[in-house]
């Protein structure tokens, strides 16, 4: 029962979100380390040391051949037993974006509960043929068992890709994953009331950034312990990081305060010493971001069952 | 086993929600670009695989490398495009397009890095090339497919075949893998340069050295004294003429890309106007170092100035900011794609290499253009403005991206003359420890002599040879090809990971980047520090075999860094390398010698001075004469429907949104943009700067903003250059810069300003750089913002005699500046009704060379643009202006901010209204005792507009006293823009037809 989880941030060859990802889990309690693939390739760092591993967003290899390819091939075949290891271990595994495409070309996920590294899904073009930058909307699937994303109804959160549209040989995959929970997050109109927004029909662009069939943004494995997703949860760890902070009423931030600052009880410094302790973490939680919530959970579930 | 060739071929297939969307996007551009409208087109990813292994072997590979099982299929050695299990219609015409010999080849690299993870133990000689193929079918009639093949490749680094495939009988065509021609190794020669002037003048032309009588005849000098004569023939170097090699490095070195002569000459300026005579020692001492240094006397955070690869302010206690912006605008001109591609990977370079490593945390683009509707004719070996744009905006687009660096802030110009070169500015901002984990200060490099001098990163090829030295000349229909490159952003990305990770191991001790002039000037660049180095070209690693030692030593060839590594880390060091599998080779060693010794093997090729070198380039003596140009008087139309002027403001390509292409820069990588290029309720208004929160959980940030308006020049390149910085400052304020800690980054881009038969108006064109430079002191002195770091380019011409097209003399300001809280940021969209807005700056008669004036000449509603120019008069009161504003955003008093420049008040308002999606009612009679023109399209200077809540008010106000504002109007819940002037109504618009004017001019195109 570590207090303080360890984090293994890959990163390497291309992978260039992994100073923040590393930087949000450590916000969220737990001890990250960015970990070159090749450390775990060449033996130098076990991956067994830690309880989390997350493989960040970025343009691995260039996207060449397909984004997530080449470094997927290098996991699957470099990494095979250790990553075997690591999930028959029960212990969470993320990919974000480029990470996402990574997990699925490495065919963690959708997955089986016993992983066999055959890819069965992908990850392609998006309908308009462009890489974005912006923001959506997502909901998330209140049956899913995902470690990650429990209590977590919607969410804003930039996407950043190029290749974003998930697809399938067969529809019926789909009726599977869906039945055990595994399209976790999707994206919706924002104007629907949370929780409704969900819809296997195509919503239109840029609702849906990138055609993904029945609007699927982030997916899981049959354990719920590994989950990828197209879009930045990261990208949304603070409240100033929203496009609309100016806009959506937050309190107006006092002089010193620090959203991530863990103990409030220390905030004796501020220029306002009358303000409660409960307006200064309403203040903080107003900050924080709504991304926070997915690194959070699984720091929570490494504390309670690793 | 020998080596084989394979081809494997990939192809998208089709079924319930796949589609070809790379043929797609091909097929909409075709449309919207050239009208052409091809029914279906198929794309075809080829591999030419030079390997050992047979093809039993590698055809198993085909769907656990080459092609994605899920959603592609492929083959091996068969025409894919033949099989009709996958192509059910014969192609009616097919292009290849793959790379000439030698070209970057990004994707190639990447497969045969993938197939090395699956054959471990293929040959070091093994080499991937891709193709790409479009299968068309329903062609129009009469469709000319040669024309349809030159608008789908660029013919300077690549080749394509295009048939008709009607007729059965034609086979359809495939790409031979490019072999790469063999070079061979040159002995260096002996330049004799006991010759005549002319012979002189003809070794520099044929050299492309670019460089002038005096300095050749400057170097004849060099060789004629005993001394050198001495050292020469101990070492068995010709005694009295120097080698191929020497010429080569001093011609990259005393480069006006490298020396920056003009900026370092004597100039006797006469000023037609006002009778001063006067003679300047060096702009760049004078006007813009000077300036700085004096500045530095006052403030304690301006660490290192002008000598780095990039300025460096201290910015909290423990981090330090730094900035570049670089112009790659020769090689965008000849490979938009790859010339702006390797301008931003370049720059970040540049930020890697200042003092002991940054990192790139940031980047900056603005470019100038042509028109992309552009109709009239276009000079030969020119590409249309809107390929260019195209083109330069998928190589920012692919080079930022890929590097993971968020591209933040930036501009687009557009103006007839820069279809003859177009500018192409990438910036970089850096952030680095203040000091290391081993106790030393990071901005200061600290080279000892025998410290190994590593080159990693790529190798050094054939291909960029001769950047800098050509990007001193004038663009003609030769310009070589050898000049042009293709970025690798991950072969970088991969150094960068491990540079940083040596930094903070303290294992460097010197970095440079290796960019114009490569090696010779990388190398001969650090070796000042401990006065002498010893390279050895021998160790030098090469793409291809054959090089001669001066190529080897000048080549500019991408993604490598001269780093310097006290010899008893060597092991550690390497083995980092190792791990991070960058390519690294000792190629020197630092002396004491006072010389730039260059070995190959055991022979000395080349033995300067590094005085000689560095010091030895005679001072240009230069002419400038200053007359106003007479332009003909922009005068008003008397009868005007304003709210269709409005509109029609809105959709100038300088005014309408950008939204388009920069969407597709990742602009929030590494999470630290709080304000975004786009703002506002829809996320599409504009952003007036951007603002960054580095530091994980914590909010202190920093803003980058930039400024630039060369149209000015047409009237005044002193007023051009202070607009600019006006510019970069107010934006900066509107989001509440602190303007006590402000830094500014200076890139001029110049048409030759050189008296010569091919510049008769050179004299003019330098007065227009004196007044540039003097303006820009003035208002750097007077805002307080020092020029930390900056460039010139001074050949931005095509062409010779009555048809040479300059440039309007351009000069870029970026600004840097400190912000305390990111969240309490403003931006420009009206956040809600009743919100009262303000004028803040005087509003003048000065709409000479406005938007406005441009667009109705244009129209031919008028018939010149002349006039007064918008001119910065008292910086004192603007700086006292923005300094209360600034503390009033951080008061929590502004709502709303926006700042007041092309198009004037009318085009701010909408704007904000577009931003907010909210009306705005507003009169404008008591702004100030001008014309309706200059008061609702005049782009008067220091001038912001800004929206405050009624509760507001008074407090506002009480903070603005003395300062100069007009009370205008109010926000509204209404859905248009309203603006009268007294009781007369101007205009009227409605937000939803403002919205479309705005944004329809680039969302056509599929970029």
């Amino acid at each position: 029962m570590p207090h303080t989880p360890k984090v293994a941030v890959l990163f390497g060859f291309g992978i260039n979100c992994d100073h923040e990802t590393a930087a949000v889990f450590n916000l969220a309690g737990g001890a990250s380390e960015r970990i070159h693939v090749n450390s775990l390739v060449d033996g130098s760092v076990d991956l067994e040391e830690y309880h989390i591993l997350a493989v960040p967003g970025g343009f691995s290899f260039g996207d060449h051949l397909g984004s997530g390819r080449l470094l997927g091939n290098r996991m699957r075949f470099n990494l095979r037993e250790q990553l075997y290891n690591f999930v028959k271990a029960g212990k969470p595994i993320i990919g974000i974006c480029n990470g996402f495409q990574v997990l699925v070309k490495t065919g963690l996920l959708p997955g089986r509960e016993e992983p066999d590294f055959i890819q069965r899904a992908s990850l392609t073009l998006n309908n308009t043929g462009r890489y974005e930058d912006r923001w959506v909307t997502l909901d998330f699937d209140q049956n899913s068992n995902c470690i990650w994303t429990k209590g977590i109804t919607r969410m804003e959160v930039p996407v950043r890709h190029g290749e974003g549209k998930f697809v399938v040989p067969e529809m019926k995959i789909l009726d599977e994953m869906d039945a055990t929970g595994q399209l976790v997050c999707r994206y919706v109109d924002p104007s629907t009331k949370t929780g409704e927004g969900i819809t296997d029909e195509p919503i239109p662009f840029p609702f849906c950034p990138n055609g993904s069939i029945r609007n699927i943004a982030g997916i899981c494995d049959p354990t719920g312990l590994i989950f990828g997703l197209m879009p930045h949860p990261e990208g949304a760890y603070a409240g100033w990081l929203h496009p609309h902070f100016r806009r959506d009423g937050r309190p107006t931030p006092s002089p010193t305060s620090s959203p991530f600052s863990h103990i409030i009880e220390d905030d004796t410094t501020s220029a306002e010493p009358n303000r409660s302790a409960r307006s200064r973490e309403a203040e903080r939680d107003a900050w924080q971001g709504e991304g926070m919530q997915i690194f959070k959970n699984a720091i929570e579930y490494a504390r309670e069952n690793l | 086993m020998s080596m084989n060739i394979h081809r494997i071929e990939v192809t998208p297939k089709h079924g319930e929600g796949m589609v070809d969307v790379r043929g797609d996007v091909i097929r909409r551009q075709l449309l919207a670009d050239h009208n052409i409208s091809i029914e279906n087109i198929s794309s075809v990813v080829g591999f030419i695989v030079k390997v050992d292994l047979d093809e039993a072997t590698i055809s198993k590979d085909v769907e656990v490398l080459f092609a994605d099982p899920i959603i592609e299929v492929g083959n091996c050695n068969k025409n894919i495009l033949e099989n009709e299990e996958i192509f059910e219609h014969r192609p009616d015409a097919v292009i290849c397009i793959g790379f000439k010999p030698g070209v970057t080849d990004n994707p190639g690299t990447a497969a045969l890095d993938g197939l090395r993870t699956l054959h471990p133990d293929i040959s070091v000689n093994s080499l991937i090339s891709t193709t790409i193929t479009y299968s068309l079918n329903g062609l129009p009639k009469d469709l000319d497919l040669d024309y349809l093949a030159k608008q789908l490749h660029n013919p300077l680094i690549q080749k394509a075949i295009v048939k008709d495939t009607r007729k059965r009988s034609v086979s359809i065509p495939q790409l031979d893998f490019p072999e790469r021609p063999n070079y061979e190794y040159h002995q260096p020669a002996v330049v004799d340069l006991e010759v005549s002037d002319e012979e002189l003048i003809r070794i520099s032309e044929e050299g492309i050295l670019a460089l002038s009588l005096l300095e050749m005849q400057t170097i004849r000098e060099h060789y004629r004294k005993p001394e050198v004569h001495e050292a020469r023939k101990l070492l068995n170097l010709p005694e009295m003429a120097p080698t191929d090699v020497e010429l080569e490095c001093l011609a990259q070195t005393w480069s006006e890309h490298c020396k920056h002569k003009i900026f370092a000459a004597k100039i006797e300026h006469h000023d037609k106007e006002t009778g001063e005579k006067s003679i300047i020692d060096s702009l760049f001492k004078t006007h813009i170092m000077k300036p700085t240094e004096d500045m530095q006397e006052e403030v304690n955070w301006l660490l290192s100035i002008f000598h780095d690869n990039s300025g460096v302010i201290s910015w909290s206690d423990d981090l330090n900011l730094c900035i570049k912006v670089e112009t790659h605008n020769s090689p965008s001109a000849l490979d938009p794609y790859g010339g702006a591609m390797t301008g931003i990977v370049g720059v970040n370079r540049d930020i890697l290499g200042t003092g002991l490593g940054a990192r790139p945390i940031a980047n900056t683009d603005v470019f100038c253009f042509g028109p992309p509707n552009w109709q009239g004719k276009l000079p030969e070996n020119l590409f249309h403005p809107s390929r260019v744009l195209s083109g330069v905006h998928a190589g920012i687009r692919v080079g930022g991206n890929e590097s993971g660096i968020p591209t933040v802030n930036g501009a687009i110009v557009f103006d007839d003359r820069f279809i003859g070169k177009p500018l192409v500015y990438a910036g970089t901002v850096g952030i680095m420890p203040r000091v290391l984990p081993d106790g030393r200060e990071s901005h200061i490099k600290t080279p000892a002599e025998g410290d190994l001098v590593y080159m990693i990163g790529g190798r050094v090829g054939y291909d960029g040879i001769h950047g800098a030295t050509f990007s001193s000349l004038e663009l003609t229909e030769e310009s070589p090809s050898s000049a042009v490159q293709i970025g690798d952003p991950i072969t970088q990305k991969r150094m960068l990971d491990m540079v940083l990770e040596a930094r903070d191991s303290g294992y460097i001790t010197c970095i440079t980047d290796n960019g114009a002039g490569g090696l010779s000037s990388s190398i001969g660049e650090m070796a000042e520090y401990t006065n002498g180095c010893e390279i050895d070209l021998g160790a030098v690693p090469l793409k291809q075999s054959g090089l001669s030692s001066w190529e080897i030593l000048i080549s500019e060839s991408q993604e490598r860094m001269t780093i310097a590594v006290h010899p008893d880390d060597q092991h550690a060091f390497e083995a980092l390398a190792d791990l991070h599998e960058v390519e690294h080779s000792i190629v020197a060693r630092f002396t004491t010698t006072g010389l730039f010794h260059v070995k190959h093997g055991e022979s000395t090729v080349a033995l300067l001075p590094l005085n000689f070198l560095h010091d030895g380039v005679p001072q240009l003596e230069l002419e400038s004469e200053w007359e106003e140009p007479k332009l003909e008087q922009f005068i008003p139309p008397s009868v005007v429907d304003h709210s269709e002027l409005l509109l029609q403001l809105l959709s100038r390509p300088n005014v309408a949104s950008k939204e388009t292409l920069v969407r597709q820069y990742d602009h929030e990588v590494i999470c630290q943009t709080a304000i975004k290029p786009f703002v506002g309720k829809e996320c599409d208004g504009p952003g007036d700067s951007a603002v960054l929160a580095p530091l994980y959980g914590d909010p202190h940030g920093f803003v980058v903003s930039c400024g630039l308006a060369p149209r000015y020049s047409d009237i005044d390149a002193g007023a051009m250059a202070a607009a600019a910085v006006d510019e970069a400052v107010r934006n900066a304020i509107c989001s509440g810069v602190d303007p006590a800690k402000m830094a500014g980054c200076d890139n001029f881009c110049w048409p030759d300003p050189i008296l010569s038969e091919k510049t008769p108006d050179g004299r003019f064109k330098l007065a227009q750089l004196v007044r540039a430079n003097r303006e820009l002191e003035r208002a750097c002195r007077g805002y307080r913002v020092p020029c930390i770091s900056g460039k010139d380019s001074m050949k931005n011409d095509y062409g010779k005699g009555p048809d040479k097209i300059s440039i309007p003399p351009t000069m870029l300001f970026t600004l840097l500046g400190d912000h305390p809280d990111v969240r309490k940021s403003t931006t420009s969209d009206f956040l809600g009704s009743g919100h009262h807005i303000y004028l803040f700056g005087e509003t003048r008669e000065e709409l000479g060379a406005n938007e406005i004036a441009f667009m109705l000449q244009e129209k031919g509603l008028t018939k010149g643009v002349g006039g007064e120019v918008p001119r910065l008069h008292d910086i004192g009161k603007n700086l006292k202006m923005y300094t209360a504003l600034s503390a009033a955003i951080h008061s929590d008093l502004v709502a709303s901010a926006h700042d007041c420049s092309d198009g004037g008040l009318a085009v701010s308002l909408a704007e904000m209204c577009i931003g907010g999606r909210q009306g705005a009612s507003v009169n404008i009679s008591k702004i100030s005792e001008t014309t309706l023109f200059a008061r609702l399209y005049g782009e008067s200077l220091a001038r912001i507009v800004v929206a405050i809540k009624p509760e507001n008010i008074e407090a506002f106000e009480n903070s603005m006293s003395g300062n100069h504002f007009t009370k205008i109007g109010k926000s509204t819940n209404n859905n248009y823009l309203e603006i009268k002037s007294a009781s007369k109504k101007i205009l009227k618009l409605n937000i939803d037809q403002m919205v479309e004017s705005w944004q329809s001019t680039f969302k056509g195109g599929d970029f």
